[in-house]
């Protein structure tokens, strides 16, 4: 009886150990700014792309590594090997590594990236291991932009230039949407697009799948430019006098793509490589959701008729009739 | 020299001004087109809300932004770019003073469009009487120091946010403005807070009230703007000036009559040189409609550039310039 339940027990715990390593191999890694801990928030700010902490007038951001989906901010990394050094990509494509180090409160992996310059930052973060032969490589990749308006708005053509960084094997790219500014957010409505590179050269024809915070989820194949397009939806239902314009909803965009690259990682021999990379994004109420035209013009046209028949009486009443007034010399 | 000052001086200034009013007038609203950009401490209002055409922002929303700071960050390292940027729009307005308002403003140019309309239809302008003025002059000021106080509290964490930019959630010019290049977005009530809701609305109805007191009353949101009181509060070291001669002066009262702002000192006042008030926005009607040889002049750094004679009055009264006051 006992050797039957330590069997059990036993395929329960491969079962069990299985899962856990499957779920890791199929999870996207990924970078998300929102804080884990509830005492992080208190020194940062609103800026043009979410939060940021600013010291000394130069801006930083905070990032954590996070794994799994939906994208509802649980499962911080913490402990994992083979995490490579960060890599942000500057606003000018300068290049720079940072050293991973869990952070001291919860050992979750935290980086805080500096952003002395205006314009667009990407921070990037591998892991790899093999199973069965097969080697795993996770590539999270964030971008988040600096910009305060006291720096002006002059030359940003140039900066909204979506860049990618050739050092990485598999990135999603977020083209720009039409018009797109420092101030502009994606808000519910917008087609938002991305090209899926693999090594710097588009890949068509594979999945990309994006995941709401809510849990929505829509897959598309790229075209032959490599691009996979979605529609931000509608996902935000509060009651009217609860309503924030700034409420910024993340998305999780990931993409999957398996090739026949082979090798030893650690001297633990690999025939095939499969990549999962991700993209962390946020999108806000659209425009269209709150702004009235019928309310405003209505208003506008109250009050030009209520000041227009206002002048118009005042200036009647102040007309007085003519009266002839007839002098008699004699008198 | 003197035939070219004796040409300035009687030239049709009425269509001079046309013309520099047009000119600002395609350069701040459609000067972006042309890649035109002045930076955003423009003494005037360039409205920001024109993204497409703007050729430069009014000072106005950087100001709210930058006093929007929170406290630590604004009375720290950040103060030193609300200094740097009250610096770059003195600048800009020392070169013009006022006139800013009489030759550059969209908003002005505008209003004296649609006082070109109610002209040519054949309807009576109002005006105030002297006591309303007094009243009304004031409320320039009340905004303007609302306009600081408004930033200053949302910073301090004591006002909603939303109020940051509550000047420009008013001003008609954010309605206005962008529809001179087919923006028609800002005709809208912003549901999205209680704050932005009521700013939005009162916007709208400020709108409603400028179209109609633009076509009976000259220059009439120029009683009442916050860009001109602080104008009037820098003006003294400006390089552009109008002076007055009281010797000179007959209190004829020509140029009380002609001007839009409805000045009375410009003709009552004969002991101080520094003729402009508060209201001025140095159109320099009243030195075109001057009969008298010196009494009033346009000075720029020191130089007379524009004078009344009694030739330039002549000739402006024969080709029918000064006939209509206005």
């Amino acid at each position: 009886m006992l050797t039957i339940g330590l069997r059990f027990f036993a395929v329960f715990l491969c079962a069990v150990i299985h899962s856990a390593l499957y779920a890791e191999t199929i999870s996207p890694l990924w970078l998300s700014d929102s804080s884990p801990h509830a005492g992080h928030g208190k020194g940062s700010q609103h800026a043009h792309s979410g939060p940021v902490e600013v010291r000394r007038g130069v801006f930083y951001k905070h990032l954590w590594l996070r794994l799994g989906d939906p994208p509802n901010e649980d499962g911080l990394v913490v402990g994992t090997s083979h995490l490579s050094p960060f890599s942000i990509l500057g606003t000018q494509g300068q290049k720079e590594k940072v050293e991973v180090v869990p952070d001291d409160q919860h050992g979750a992996y935290h980086l805080e990236v500096a952003m002395p310059d205006e314009g667009f930052y990407n921070a990037y973060v591998q892991h790899e291991f093999v199973i069965d032969s097969l080697r795993e490589l996770k590539i999270a990749k964030a971008e988040f932009l600096k910009h305060s308006c006291r720096a002006g708005h002059d030359d940003i053509e140039p900066k909204m230039i979506p860049r990618s960084n050739e050092n990485i094997p598999l990135e999603l790219v977020r083209e720009r949407l039409d018009g797109e500014d420092f101030h502009t957010l994606q808000g519910f409505g917008d087609t938002v697009s991305f090209i899926l590179k693999y090594r710097g050269k588009p890949v068509s024809n594979t999945e990309v799948t994006m995941i709401t915070q809510h849990g929505w989820r829509n897959t598309v194949k790229t075209d032959m430019q490599g691009r996979a397009s979605f529609m931000l939806i509608r996902d935000y239902y509060p009651p009217w006098n609860e309503f924030k314009k700034r409420y910024a909803q993340n998305y999780l965009v990931k993409a999957d793509y398996m090739t026949d690259e082979s090798g030893e990682l650690d001297g633990v021999p690999f025939t095939q490589t499969h990549f999962v990379t991700s993209y962390y994004g946020s999108y806000y109420p659209s425009a269209r959701d709150y702004n009235s035209y019928a309310y405003g013009l209505s208003f506008g046209l109250f009050a030009f008729t209520l000041t227009g028949a206002g002048v118009y009486f005042y200036r009647r009443r102040r007309n007085t009739a003519y009266r002839e007034v007839r002098f008699d010399e004699k008198d | 020299m003197k035939r070219i000052k004796t040409a300035i001086n009687n030239m049709d200034l009425r269509r001079f001004r046309f013309w520099l009013q047009l000119l600002f007038f395609a350069l701040f609203v459609y000067g972006g087109y042309l890649a035109i950009n002045l930076g955003q401490y423009l003494p005037t209002f360039s409205c920001a809300f024109n993204e497409e055409g703007r050729g430069g922002i009014c000072f106005f929303l950087p100001m709210q932004h930058l006093l929007g700071m929170k406290w630590s960050t604004l009375f720290g390292w950040a103060g030193l770019s609300v200094v740097l940027g009250f610096l770059y729009f003195a600048l800009w307005f020392f070169a013009l003073n006022k006139a800013w308002c009489g030759y550059a403003c969209p908003l002005g140019t505008i209003q004296d469009w649609i006082t070109s309309l109610r002209n040519r239809l054949g309807i009576r302008y109002s005006r105030y009487d002297q006591d309303q003025f007094r009243k009304l002059s004031r409320i320039k000021y009340v905004l303007l120091v609302l306009m600081v106080l408004i930033p200053l509290g949302v910073g301090g964490a004591l006002l909603p946010h939303d109020m940051v930019t509550s000047f420009c959630e008013i001003c008609p010019a954010r309605m206005i403005v962008p529809m001179f290049t087919g923006d028609f977005s800002q005709l809208t009530i912003d549901f999205s807070s209680k704050t932005t809701m009521i700013l939005t609305a009162l916007g709208m109805l400020v709108t409603g009230i400028f179209l109609v007191g633009s076509f009976v009353k000259k220059r009439f949101f120029c009683f009442f703007c916050p860009m001109s009181a602080l104008h009037y509060l820098m003006a003294k070291p400006a390089l552009l000036k109008l002076k007055k001669d009281g010797n000179k002066c007959t209190r004829c009262g020509d140029c009380y009559r002609v001007c839009d702002m409805q000045i009375r000192e410009i003709a009552d006042e004969v002991d101080d040189p520094r003729i402009m008030q508060d209201d001025c926005i140095l159109c320099l009607k009243c030195v075109s409609a001057c009969p008298e040889d010196g009494a009033l002049k346009a000075t720029y750094a020191g130089l007379t550039v524009f004078e009344s004679t009694e030739q330039g009055f002549i000739k402006r009264m024969n080709k029918g310039v000064n006939n209509e006051p206005g």
